[in-house]
């Protein structure tokens, strides 16, 4: 989660990045499907990332996804 | 009410709150009804703010201080966010928390408020590039519980 946090504050205009308690928030972690944790949602499912990644490993996923978009 | 916190705990957190650099202020949202963590949250961060100098909290009400809330984006509570907090100004830097901080989640909580308050990601040059270049709105969320 704290990479997430890292990610968020080198661009905090477009990027948000929230920690979630997944049995508290239980009807937003059925609808995205969690079954372990960490468990990283990106852009509401475009993309996941399940377990505790190295910074490489998640930024690869991002621009994965956004390349996707385009 | 009994402590979350015991004088232990507090020590730690003072140690490690010795090493922060720039003002950290958490802002919590609340609501009335059907929260069953609200007071507890807020009863942990109440315990966890006298304990630098450098960080203050302020608590709102999901629905009285909806216009804030919207501000922010927040729409559900308990809700933290953990902000830059120059003088009365503060930077919201994507950075929040939603439920109760307990347990690993707690650690993780001291970490976030660390960063942010030491105002420096830590990333790669690669990844701050990449992440300062974006051109499309990016939202993680990290699901969690607490260990």
């Amino acid at each position: 989660m704290l990479l997430a946090y890292q990610f968020a504050m080198e661009n905090p205009a477009l990027i948000r990045a929230e920690g979630i308690e997944a049995m508290e928030f239980s009807e937003l972690s059925a609808r995205h499907q969690i079954s372990g944790v960490p468990d990283t949602v990106i852009n509401d499912g475009a993309a996941r990332v399940v377990g505790a990644v190295p910074e490489s490993y998640l930024l690869n996923e991002v621009q994965q996804m956004l390349q996707g978009v385009k | 009410m009994e402590k979350l916190l015991n004088d232990d705990i507090l020590a730690q957190i003072r140690d490690v709150f010795q090493k922060m650099q720039h003002p950290v202020e958490l802002v919590l949202f609340v609501k009335q009804e059907r929260c069953e963590y609200c007071a507890e949250t807020r009863q942990l961060l109440e315990e966890l703010s006298p304990l630098s100098d450098l960080l203050s909290l302020k608590v709102y009400d999901l629905q009285a201080d909806a216009d804030l809330a919207g501000k922010f984006g927040v729409s559900d509570a308990p809700a933290i966010l953990v902000m830059a907090r120059e003088g009365e100004t503060l930077t919201d830097l994507g950075v929040r928390y939603m439920g109760i901080p307990s347990g690993h989640e707690f650690s993780t909580l001291i970490q976030a408020i660390m960063l942010v308050s030491a105002r420096d990601s830590g990333l790669s040059p690669e990844t701050r590039a990449y992440l300062k270049g974006l051109s499309s709105p990016l939202a993680l969320q990290v699901f969690v519980t607490p260990t």
